[in-house]
């Protein structure tokens, strides 16, 4: 692993315009309902927001136009997406197909996939969810066992996912399946784009720990998709879920999950604070101040087309650890009071029970730090 | 990193390991002490993306001579130190990459064990921060014309980041390092007492998180981010 070469951020176009058009568009349409949504918003639904941000032109900026997309280039998307990050607003219903399912039905899809799915992404109408998890394929994704068998009438699916956040409400399921008989670990494994309302699909919710109905079981028996469905190359899954994991990784999204408790705790201390309050924003503030450094390089390594697997992986590990940490250290030096009714302690009580999936969903700890192990030449 | 940097580097790498030996004489003969003086004036006409590659590399090979003080004047010596910790750091990574690498025990190199992958991960990860620190801060004193009262923000977040890496980096690079790693013999020693020692100089902890704590309650909760966004 190289020294770490910072890749300059440099978006085309006037950034400062459009910072200032974004902020000026959500403070008239950003909901102003219960402050606990701003934390961790990227896991607040709210469809009717998706809808008028995407036809605001947030949504599929980066998309071509022919696809009703924006065509902007990814680092504006990028300024787009912290933005409403850090404003708290709840961008959960069109976030995994904005980041990665639109991006990669571009990349790896047909032009009948283009067609008919990115210009609903573009919208903010369309939502996707992640076909990974299964019960016997966690961390070990490449122990998938839902099976889609090639037929004359198009691909039979049989099997499980789990986990899947926002299968409830998604119309479609970029799902990694085992397309090839007798294949084992992250051979045989192909991605098939798979309408929600097919026949044969049930989704059943697990309600997580704060009790919020996020991720679900999906089950699949014997479901008929058209063999239109298969993104990319047969055979090809492992590698184009990789490539998608890479866009997972780096993003904003992966220090900012805290933020409206940061801003809280600020607004809280008042211009005079106490010197314990005061070191510990300083130094919440360092941390922010470098991991952003991090991802807006990393974020530009993308942009020009390479492949920051490690740096991608080293802004999960260190965003991951400061949002998981961050409400850990507030508790320890405010007096808040679990059931206090303040902004201060419903953000506090709601991002300590939060926190533990941080370093959870897209790659755990341990996933991630032997990612960056074996880019040291480790292993 | 441009050619002309290159060379300054290469240059300063010879120097350096010459100066390990016999003193300042061959930095100040070299003329690293003319490196941000405008080349009208017959200096190098270097920026700050200039001396902090010297640093990286000075913090290195020679930790206790005042390559920092002999470039740079005084109010810019907390940004300096950013630089010399960001070099330690770098190279305590690569001595604990090389020796994991290298020594074996239970029948196969310690790097194999995921024990020592997922330590020298964190490290790595904290490193890579620090790295990244120095060079933003660089490219902002290089956009305000070395005016350390511009780049206040920065060179306390960045100090201040600096200082909070050197423990978990010094820690780690000593336990994947054994017993070797402990001796007067061995080079870690050579790049983590300076750490140590720079932790505490310019500012430690408590001073820089005061000093920016107290300028961000300034700012609010919302004026944060428009002051992170806006610089």
């Amino acid at each position: 692993m190289q020294g770490f070469a910072l890749y300059p951020f440099d978006p085309p176009g006037d950034i400062a315009a459009l910072r200032a058009e974004l902020r000026a568009w959500l403070a008239v349409n950003q909901p102003q309902g219960d402050i606990v949504a701003r934390a961790n918003c990227w896991a607040s639904f709210d469809a009717d927001f998706s809808r008028a941000l995407g036809a605001a032109g947030y949504v599929g900026m980066t998309l071509p136009t022919r696809y009703g997309g924006g065509d902007r280039h990814p680092l504006e998307r990028y300024v787009v997406i912290e933005e409403l990050l850090a404003a708290g607003a709840p961008v959960g219903a069109h976030w995994i197909a904005d980041r990665q399912t639109g991006p990669l039905i571009l990349r790896y899809g047909s032009e009948e996939q283009r067609q008919r799915y990115l210009p609903g992404i573009a919208k903010g109408e369309l939502f996707a969810c992640i076909g990974l998890s299964e019960p016997g394929a966690g961390s070990d994704l490449a122990a998938v066992r839902t099976t889609a068998r090639e037929t004359a009438e198009g691909w039979r699916i049989n099997g499980q996912k789990i986990w899947t956040t926002g299968a409830h409400f998604s119309h479609i399921m970029l799902a990694l399946v085992r397309t090839e008989d007798g294949s084992e670990r992250n051979a045989g494994l192909s991605q098939l784009l798979i309408d929600l309302d097919t026949p044969g699909i049930t989704i059943r919710p697990i309600i997580d720990m704060a009790g919020h109905h996020d991720f679900n079981e999906v089950f699949f028996d014997d479901v008929l998709v058209p063999h239109g469905a298969l993104v990319g190359t047969r055979g090809q899954g492992w590698q184009q879920v990789t490539a998608e994991l890479g866009l997972e990784r780096s993003g904003p999204e992966r220090y900012l999950s805290s933020h409206a408790l940061l801003a809280a705790l600020i607004d809280a201390a008042g211009a005079d604070p106490d010197p314990a309050v005061a070191a510990l924003i300083g130094e919440l503030t360092a941390e922010l101040w470098t991991l952003r450094q991090l991802s807006m390089s990393t974020a530009a390594k993308l942009a020009a087309g390479e492949d920051p697997m490690v740096e991608a992986s080293v802004v999960k590990e260190l965003g991951n650890a400061f949002e998981q940490d961050m409400p850990r250290r507030v508790q320890a030096i405010v007096t808040s009071g679990w059931d206090d009714a303040d902004d201060l302690a419903r953000l506090l009580r709601a991002l300590l029970i939060a926190s533990p999936s941080f370093s959870l969903r897209g790659g755990t700890r341990e996933v991630i730090r032997g990612i960056i192990a074996r880019g040291l030449g480790l292993r | 990193m441009s050619a002309a940097r290159e060379m300054l580097c290469d240059t300063a790498r010879a120097v350096f390991a010459e100066a390990a030996t016999v003193g300042m004489a061959p930095i100040d003969n070299a003329g690293f002490g003319l490196l941000l003086v405008p080349e009208e004036q017959g200096g190098f006409g270097g920026d700050w993306g200039d001396v902090n590659a010297v640093l990286q590399i000075s913090g290195v090979l020679v930790p206790g001579l005042p390559v920092a003080a002999l470039i740079a004047n005084a109010s810019l010596q907390p940004a300096a130190a950013v630089s010399l910790m960001a070099g330690a750091m770098g190279h305590s990574l690569a001595l604990s990459i090389e020796h994991v690498n290298t020594r074996q025990q239970f029948g196969r190199p310690l790097g194999k064990f995921q024990a020592v992958q997922q330590s020298l991960a964190v490290m790595a990860c904290e490193v890579r921060a620090v790295e990244a620190a120095a060079a933003v801060l660089a490219a902002r004193l290089d956009a305000v014309g070395l005016d350390p009262l511009a780049a206040d923000f920065e060179i306390a977040a960045a100090k201040l980041r600096a200082n909070r890496a050197v423990g978990v980096v010094t820690s780690v690079a000593h336990q994947v390092h054994g017993a070797i790693g402990f001796t007067r013999e061995y080079d870690l020693s050579r790049v983590t007492i300076p750490l140590m020692r720079w932790r505490g100089e310019h500012g430690n902890d408590a001073y820089w998180a005061q000093i920016l704590g107290r300028q961000v309650a300034g700012f609010g909760g919302r004026g944060l981010w428009e002051a992170l966004t806006a610089r």
